[in-house]
């Protein structure tokens, strides 16, 4: 399939901090992707890097195989509101509409119009004097009704109550059926966006952690319950990424998928195999390779420390 | 809804092929941004052109009632546009432009866009500088020689029209300028903005300097003197592309969140 969004050995370095260091990522055209990760993990940067609101230190970017930066080829096919967006002073949400009716060849008005009654974007009041959530929908219908190819969404769901959130994953669902784009999600709500979204990027400390389909990446681990010596047989030597003892009974997530014949075994030692969420995996392998980074610290830091 | 299913449903649409599209084309798209919200470029400098002009009548008419005959008043209140529309050009940078990086616009475009609303305002501005100076004319400043736009020092080489072209480019300069310091502000460090500050500051004075040393006003002075409004306006709008093109060099690298 063909790229929507290329990076080649990106970095951004500012005086005192790495935001990305070397990132090369390849997203299909056409698929909703999750950019998942920490606070300050390089989210933000990357997707402002990708829509050339931002430049890279190093390295080439590439959407819908067009350098971005100045290129009004390609620009009016990309969207990225931000978290925080800023509007033009004393801006009603029509106003925001408006100009982004102008700038956006496929903007769907009727569809904005329709967004607003049933976010109640309020019509008379200010974008500045609106609620966090009011100020996030704004962004959130913007980012839908552009109709964009390739549309970026950094955490979108700030100060939208859980009726509105669900109102904005179903919308952009049935949107995006009708009207095939590529789309990148930020987000800490990993469960929430879980069922959106066909490929999950990792990214730590402004490196790319992995890069996999959802449902690969769910097979990769599983979640064992039982009793110790009945899970730690059927772990074997696969890698641990969690585990809690309750009395005889533990509960451990282990790396790597399970054959038929562990499968059977699981039945005849009485052990329960329970599925880990998407949220569940992303933290375990962020906290595992924080754990790897620190054991694997060059000796001479650990002594300058 | 599962993903699996929505995608089943996604069909995927026919790319047509699309013809290059100019890298300007959507400069009237960023001309229009400008003027998103009415009052800002429109309504609110307006009032303050007629606000602040009333109550230069109203002094002026005070001053005459208070001390009867006396010499022509000029007054400056028809800077407090000029100052207005310098901070709202300032507002532009500050919030517009991270609004036009939001709605995927060049900065290259967005700064054409602005130059060319900041051109369209100011030439209003310029007009009805000239129609204020009829108007003055045609009511002896109001009744109490008060002149708010018709000063001799605009009017006497270039009449009524040159008085509006140079108010015009004026204006347009002071925005451009207002401009400038709102992008650099958002381009470098506070500490930085206030180097290059002085840095400019510094350069005028040694400018100064230069020309006192060498004993160069009288030159300055017959420069001047040859001058016409025409001719100012030509120098000013000169500055004017000059401070745009290094705006741009400005805003090329600025991020909308700074």
């Amino acid at each position: 399939m063909d790229a929507a969004i290329e990076l080649i050995r990106v970095s951004r370095r500012y005086r005192s901090a790495t935001a990305l260091q070397d990132i090369s990522l390849r997203l299909e055209k056409d698929a909703i992707h999750g950019l998942l990760g920490r606070n300050g993990a390089g989210k933000t940067t990357l997707m402002s890097i990708a829509t050339a609101q931002d430049w890279p230190t190093a390295g080439e970017v590439k959407i819908l195989g067009m350098r971005p930066h100045e290129n009004e080829q390609v620009l009016p096919k990309i969207c990225f509101v931000r978290e925080e967006q800023r509007y033009v002073d004393d801006a009603l949400a029509k106003h925001a509409f408006n100009a982004a009716a102008q700038a956006f060849p496929r903007w769907d008005a009727e569809l904005a119009a329709q967004l607003a009654r049933e976010f109640r974007v309020p019509e008379k009041t200010r974008i500045k004097k609106m609620s966090r959530g009011q100020r996030s929908a704004v962004g959130v219908i913007i980012g839908i009704a552009s109709r964009a190819e390739v549309t970026f969404f950094d955490e979108p769901y700030m100060g939208l109550d859980a009726v509105a959130r669900q109102l904005f994953y179903d919308r952009l669902l049935e949107d995006y059926a009708a009207h095939p784009r590529t789309i990148v999600i930020s987000s800490h709500l990993i469960d929430e966006i879980a069922h959106l979204i066909e490929n999950v990027v990792v990214i730590d400390q402004g490196s790319i952690l992995l890069q996999e389909p959802v449902e690969q990446l769910c097979d990769r681990a599983v979640t064992l319950v039982g009793r110790a010596d009945a899970v730690a047989e059927i772990a074997g030597t696969r890698e641990v990424l969690q585990h809690e003892a309750m009395g005889r009974i533990v509960r451990t997530t282990v790396l790597g998928a399970l054959d038929e014949a562990e499968r059977r075994a699981l039945q005849e030692r009485d052990v329960e195999v329970v599925p880990v969420s998407l949220q569940q995996l992303i933290v375990r392998l962020t906290a595992r390779e924080d754990t790897l980074k620190q054991t694997t610290m060059d000796p001479s830091q650990e002594v300058a420390r | 809804m599962s993903n699996v299913a929505v995608h089943s449903m996604a069909v995927p649409a026919a790319r047509e092929q699309e013809a290059p599209r100019s890298s300007f084309a959507r400069v009237p798209s960023a001309f229009k941004l400008q003027f998103t919200v009415p009052s800002q470029m429109i309504w609110v400098p307006l009032s303050v052109f007629l606000l602040s002009w009333a109550v230069a009548i109203g002094i002026g008419l005070w001053l005459r009632h208070v001390s009867g005959d006396g010499p022509t008043i000029n007054t400056g209140a028809s800077q407090a546009t000029i100052w207005c529309l310098a901070f709202i050009a300032a507002y532009s940078a500050s919030h517009t432009f991270p609004f036009s990086m939001a709605l995927s616009y060049s900065r290259r475009v967005f700064v054409l866009g602005a130059f060319l609303a900041f051109a369209t305002v100011s030439a209003g501005f310029g007009a009805l500088f000239s129609i204020a100076i009829l108007l003055e004319r045609a009511t002896g400043g109001f009744w109490a020689e008060s002149y708010t736009f018709d000063i001799p020092a605009v009017t006497q080489n270039a009449g009524v029209l040159g008085a509006g072209i140079l108010a015009g480019a004026v204006c347009l300069w002071a925005m451009m300028f207002g401009f400038f310091w709102s992008i650099l502000y958002r381009r470098v460090s506070l500490a930085m903005l206030w180097i290059i500050a002085l840095g400019l500051v510094a350069l005028l004075a040694v400018t100064i300097m230069v020309v006192a040393q060498n004993q160069w006003w009288p030159h300055v002075g017959d420069w001047l003197a040859v001058q016409s409004s025409y001719s100012f306006a030509g120098w000013v709008l000169l500055l004017t592309l000059v401070l745009t093109a290094v705006n741009y060099l400005v805003i090329r690298r600025a991020v909308p969140t700074a």
